[in-house]
């Protein structure tokens, strides 16, 4: 009794969760996608796996044609199954109808199942604030560069002065002498020319 | 007279990893906008003296890469 308990724990221990990302082509009837995806289901079930989660991503453009076709959609599943099962699985997905690629994979641990809309407004929100981010950098690289210059050329005008003061200020005193004396000859009535 | 400031290009062993920066352990090949901008023009996987990533990510990028391509994600050539 023992033995067959603990052969029952085992092979509960031994499932593991697989992730299958399978490409449909997308210009499919209803009846023909329907076919397809319920074909690829029966599949895993037969092996007796579990559905954890799928994910339907939709209509995506491919970045190269694939049996003629440039369009496709993607679905991600996840199973949970026994790893010995997986040859069989990998082996009827091939010969699966309206299939153009699969990829059956064991994501590694810790791994957690992120919906492709959830993802996609993460997505969202970060690549907003790096892109704040690199503008604030920006304005605070050309704020840092102004200010330098304005001290720079406030440092200059300071020297400049430095260099001549004395010229500049000993001119006004002079003319101001120069102006009172030339009065005091001009009102000097004692003065003959 | 002041010298002309010269553009200065950042000196490359300066770079840092930004997979290490977020503490990743795996690079999923689905996500497609982390893959894409470490791909070039020609769909080649950019040089690890470029992108400044760490030798463990650049391989595990390697593996994410190869299986983007498969699926049709992303593009073997241009």
């Amino acid at each position: 009794m023992t033995d067959t308990a603990d052969i029952a724990e085992e092979t509960e221990i031994d499932t593991r969760i697989y992730e299958c990302a399978v490409l449909y082509p997308f210009p499919l009837n209803q009846k023909e996608e329907k076919e397809a995806h319920d074909g690829v289901e029966e599949i895993f079930e037969e092996a007796g796996a579990k559905q954890v989660a799928k994910d339907a991503w939709g209509r995506r453009g491919l970045a190269y044609p694939i049996k003629k076709h440039s369009e496709g959609s993607f679905v991600i599943y996840h199973y949970d199954m026994d790893p010995s099962k997986v040859k069989e699985v990998s082996d009827a997905l091939k010969i699966a109808h309206n299939v153009l690629r699969f990829l059956l994979i064991k994501p590694p641990k810790g791994y957690e199942i992120v919906k492709f809309s959830a993802g996609y407004e993460r997505w969202l929100k970060e690549r907003g604030t790096e892109e704040d981010r690199k503008e604030e950098a920006k304005e605070e690289a050309i704020k840092r560069r102004v200010a330098d210059k304005a001290k720079r050329q406030v440092r200059r005008v300071e020297e400049e002065k430095k260099e001549k003061p004395e010229a500049k200020e000993v001119t006004p005193i002079e003319a101001d002498k120069l102006t009172a004396e030339l009065e005091k000859i001009i009102s000097d009535d004692e003065l003959d020319f | 007279m002041q010298k002309p400031q010269q553009q200065r290009r950042s000196d490359p062993r300066l770079k840092k990893c930004s997979f290490c920066l977020h503490d990743t352990k795996y690079i999923d090949y689905k996500d497609y906008p982390t893959l894409k901008p470490l791909t070039d023009y020609f769909g080649n996987i950019r040089k690890r003296y470029y992108s400044g990533i760490c030798l463990k990510h650049q391989k595990m990028l390697r593996a994410a890469i190869q299986k983007a391509r498969f699926m049709g994600m992303l593009a073997y050539r241009k």
